[in-house]
């Protein structure tokens, strides 16, 4: 099929892009076997997620060019599906991840149909009012524990793949990256596919679109079910290594905001710009955190950096590091000659 | 029975006084979107720091927080202007995506700042000349006296908003840009100047509402959140840009939220006990505003387009 | 059969009326020109009969289809392209990249619309031109990528939008010739609409006359230019009573 072929095309990237991306894939293989403290394993599987959510965000806000600032309620279908079918029904992570991501593409088809008569800022906040709606919804619902959440049981002998429990974290990585790279395959296939350009098409100028052929309502919708799918994937996973969730955790405004925050810094609209900003933010939140959180009289100092950093790249390069490096570089191609 | 009359005519101007305090919150919010077409993610914050500077002086200068009022506009005021010139120029000029992300990160600054420096302990003010005292409306109906002056205060700061924009110079230079900005700068209207005054309006507002909350809501550092989305919702209901907008709809808004005998009724819903559900009153808000913007996007009175 | 038939159109915005029972016939193959002052409704009429604009008042027919409540992506997709006379590139896409939204219309697969997109830069000259981004280009080439955009959707009627607005001379007769290979080879019928008159008249078959939302003339080239009415709608009324006491 067409699609796997398209997975694997990545002839337009330059040379050196690719040499790159090799060398860091190289790293990342290695990682856990080069030496590292548990802070450092826990910040790289941090990375991984926040590139897989990054990279999911992607679709709709960067090639649909829409910004939603809601995607931690699907963070929360997907742990929360698979935290209660694993403690009521003892089902298996590699089902009730499925099922999770089923879901919440259904809740998002759902709502995507209204959302997406909205453009620009009153879609941003009308993304934030809905993840504000199901999370104080998941905070009194008993079934799913209400506010104090759920706990997952330790199973009896680890490693266990089947419910993706292991007592070290080196397991973890490994399913995580392999998930990486499924989603970058996806990802490459994706924006080589009709919908792909479609989406361009839409944020570069919808009316044009239209005439196109384009009908851009339902690709909004479609790209919004994708990225939906990556985070809910991410969050059955999250539920697996956490053990323990609750909504203030996998639901909260600040998840969705980092989510789209690590995205746009890193360049949306670019199949690297989320993992460049993943890359660039969860190093920075974590080990600032790690230094100037638990210093006394210091609470809060590492997010204050952070909304620097935003307002920074806000009001100097709103597209991110990613569009940097293309301006950069249509610079020096120069211009184009009629022949 | 009686006492039923009683609750629910109580709930009821309870409601309305809030929804007068609401109404003042969404105020700055629908200058600055009227003008500028942009939408803060900060103001909740500014808020917050209006509470924050009712809180600080009032027991530094030995007044009553209600003296301290005028003292919260100016910083609101003078916040507002620092931010339209140290940070929102320069997200004019960038696709929309940079004013959502820049006013967020100005909103997680201002918040964790406060953290820092403040706390996070939440605090009540409780000296003060009116509390304590109540009103007696009628039979049954006790009105702290609190969140009346805020009720009334409110509608002050509203009035002298109103008449700022409609009889002033100044208010119609403001008006002026907010319908065509172009036009208004060949006629020696400068937008920067007017943007500014924008921002500099919408901060006082909202941090005089802050100031007159002190009274009667716990002060925190992350009060800021919760106000922004009220005031959008209440702004997307009355209307983007419009100010009678932003008053009719805060009152609504304001009885929505506080009605308790609604919602003590729906906890008892067929038969269900659902104490929960008053923790959803907040979760209307935000439900309202997602319907509104998909079904009424123009909301009650229009927006200025 | 015609292959677009515009039926008593109006459209009103509020108050304004921009058209008024519009009524005429476009045939396959045929080039037709739509002028008249500026005002007259051109644009508006050209975005009713795309699909971007509902109609207040009457019908339109496109390949004997009823298309007046169609929507602009469900007309597009039955053969009728058409350009936008105000351009902003945003600068994300590649030209190649921007043509193939056009191919793949018609062709789901990403090589046979990267296929497609190649052969019709090629035939409007730009083959070049397909790794820049648009913004890279001068304005005329931006038009030949517009076009090109168009064309890959293989359209029955292409609309042109002022397609000659910011030209030099030179540019133009490339244009004009550009349009003239299009309706022979591609054996697509345009409708344009143009403020330069000299190419109106040199590539129209028929031409239509629009003033103040009404059609007030439909014929011949050399007949409509020198129609009194339409002289009039341009140059006002003095100047025909000049003449005519030049005559006197």
């Amino acid at each position: 099929m067409e699609a796997i072929k398209n997975a694997f095309d990545f002839k337009d990237f330059p040379r050196l892009d690719m040499s790159v991306a090799g060398a860091v894939f190289v790293f990342l293989l290695v990682f856990p076997a080069l030496p590292h403290s548990s802070f450092a394993m826990a910040t790289m599987i941090q990375f991984l997620m926040f590139s897989l959510y990054g990279m999911g965000w992607n679709t709709i806000g960067g090639y649909a060019g829409q910004v939603d600032l809601g995607k931690a309620q699907y963070n929360g279908i997907g742990a929360y599906t698979t935290a209660v079918m694993m403690v009521r029904w003892d089902v298996p992570f590699w089902v009730s991840m499925p099922v999770g991501m089923g879901l919440a593409v259904g809740w998002s088809f759902l709502i995507g149909y209204p959302l997406f008569r909205l453009k620009g800022h009153y879609f941003s906040i009308a993304t934030i009012a809905t993840s504000l709606v199901l999370k104080d919804l998941f905070e009194v619902w008993d079934f799913v524990g209400a506010a104090t959440g759920l706990q997952i049981p330790i199973r009896s002998k680890l490693p266990d793949f089947l419910y993706l429990q292991f007592r070290h974290d080196y397991y973890y990585y490994y399913i995580l990256l392999a998930l990486f790279v499924v989603g970058i395959l996806y990802l490459n296939a994706f924006r080589h596919s009709r919908l792909g350009f479609q989406l361009r098409a839409i944020k570069d100028n919808e009316d044009v679109a239209k005439s196109l052929g384009i009908d851009a309502h339902w690709c909004k919708i479609k790209a919004y079910a994708v990225a939906t799918a990556f985070v809910a994937v991410v969050g059955s996973f999250h539920a697996c290594y956490n053990f323990n969730i609750e909504p203030e955790d996998v639901m909260s405004l600040d998840l969705s905001v980092l989510i789209a925050m690590m995205a746009l810094l890193g360049g949306a609209g670019s199949l690297w710009g989320p993992i460049i900003g993943a890359a660039i933010l969860v190093p920075l939140k974590s080990y600032m955190g790690d230094w100037l959180g638990g210093a006394a009289g210091l609470e809060g100092l590492n997010l204050i950096i952070y909304g620097g950093i935003i307002m920074l790249i806000a009001a100097v390069q709103p597209r991110g590091v990613w569009g940097m490096v293309e301006a950069v570089r249509a610079r020096r191609r120069g211009g184009y000659a009629a022949s | 029975m009686e006492t039923l009359f009683a609750e629910l005519a109580k709930s009821l101007v309870s409601g309305i006084i809030m929804g007068m305090v609401f109404a003042l919150v969404a105020l700055g919010l629908t200058v600055i979107f009227g003008v500028m077409d942009v939408v803060n993610f900060a103001h909740g914050e500014f808020l917050m720091i209006g509470m924050y500077t009712t809180l600080l002086t009032s027991p530094l200068l030995g007044v009553d927080p209600l003296v301290t009022l005028p003292l919260a506009g100016l910083v609101g005021a003078v916040l507002g202007i620092m931010c339209y010139y140290g940070l929102v120029r320069f997200l004019l000029r960038g696709p929309m995506v940079a004013q959502l992300l820049g006013t967020f990160g100005l909103m997680l600054t201002l918040r964790n700042l406060a953290l820092l420096f403040l706390g996070s302990e939440p605090q009540i003010v409780h000296k003060g000349l009116l509390v304590g005292k109540s009103f007696v409306f009628g039979p049954g109906i006790v009105l702290e006296s609190t969140k009346l002056a805020a009720a009334l205060l409110s509608i002050v700061s509203f009035a002298l908003v109103w008449w700022l924009v409609r009889r002033t110079k100044l208010g119609m230079a403001l008006t002026a840009t907010s319908l065509d900005a172009e036009g208004a700068r060949y006629m020696g209207i400068s937008t920067e100047r007017m943007n500014a005054t924008a921002w500099a309006i919408g901060g006082a507002s909202v941090s005089i509402a802050g100031g007159l909350l002190v009274n009667f809501w716990p002060v925190d550092p992350n009060v800021g959140l919760l106000f922004t989305m009220i005031a959008f919702a209440t702004v997307a209901l009355g209307g983007f840009g419009s100010i009678r907008g932003a008053f009719y709809a805060g009152v609504i808004i304001g009885l929505i939220v506080y009605f308790p005998p609604a919602w003590d009724a729906l906890s008892n819903f067929g038969g269900l006990d659902w104490p929960a559900i008053h923790s959803f009153k907040y979760t209307f808000v935000y439900l309202i505003y997602f319907l509104i913007m998909v079904f009424r996007p123009q909301g009650l009175f229009g927006w200025k387009q | 059969m015609p292959l677009l038939e515009v039926k008593h159109v109006s459209k009103e915005f509020g108050g304004l009326v921009a058209n008024n029972d519009v009524s005429f016939v476009l045939n396959q193959h045929e080039v037709m020109g739509l002028i008249g002052p500026n005002g007259a409704g051109k644009t508006t009429l050209f975005n009713c009969i795309a699909g971007h604009f509902p109609v207040t008042r009457g019908q339109i027919l496109f390949d004997g289809r009823d298309v007046t409540a169609l929507k602009a992506f469900d007309v597009s997709r039955l053969g009728l392209a058409r350009t936008f006379q105000i351009f902003q590139a945003s600068g994300d896409l590649k030209v190649r990249e921007n043509v193939m939204v056009g191919a793949f219309m018609h062709n789901p697969s990403r090589s046979k619309a990267r296929a497609k997109a190649e052969a019709t830069l090629e035939f409007l000259g730009i083959a070049d031109a397909g790794d820049h981004l648009m913004t890279e280009l001068p304005v005329a080439q931006q038009k030949r990528v517009a076009l090109a955009t168009a064309l890959a959707t293989d359209p029955k009627l292409l609309l042109l939008d002022e397609v000659a607005a910011g030209l030099n001379r030179a540019e133009i007769e490339d244009m004009v010739a550009l349009i003239r290979q299009i309706n022979t080879d591609k054996g697509v019928a345009v409708l344009l609409t143009e403020h330069v008159l000299e190419m109106v008249m040199v590539l129209s078959h028929r031409v239509i006359v629009l003033e103040s939302g009404r059609l007030i003339a439909d014929g011949e080239p050399e007949v409509v230019v020198k129609d009194p009415e339409v002289i009039r709608a341009y140059l006002g009324d003095h100047l025909v009573s000049d003449e005519e006491a030049a005559h006197a």
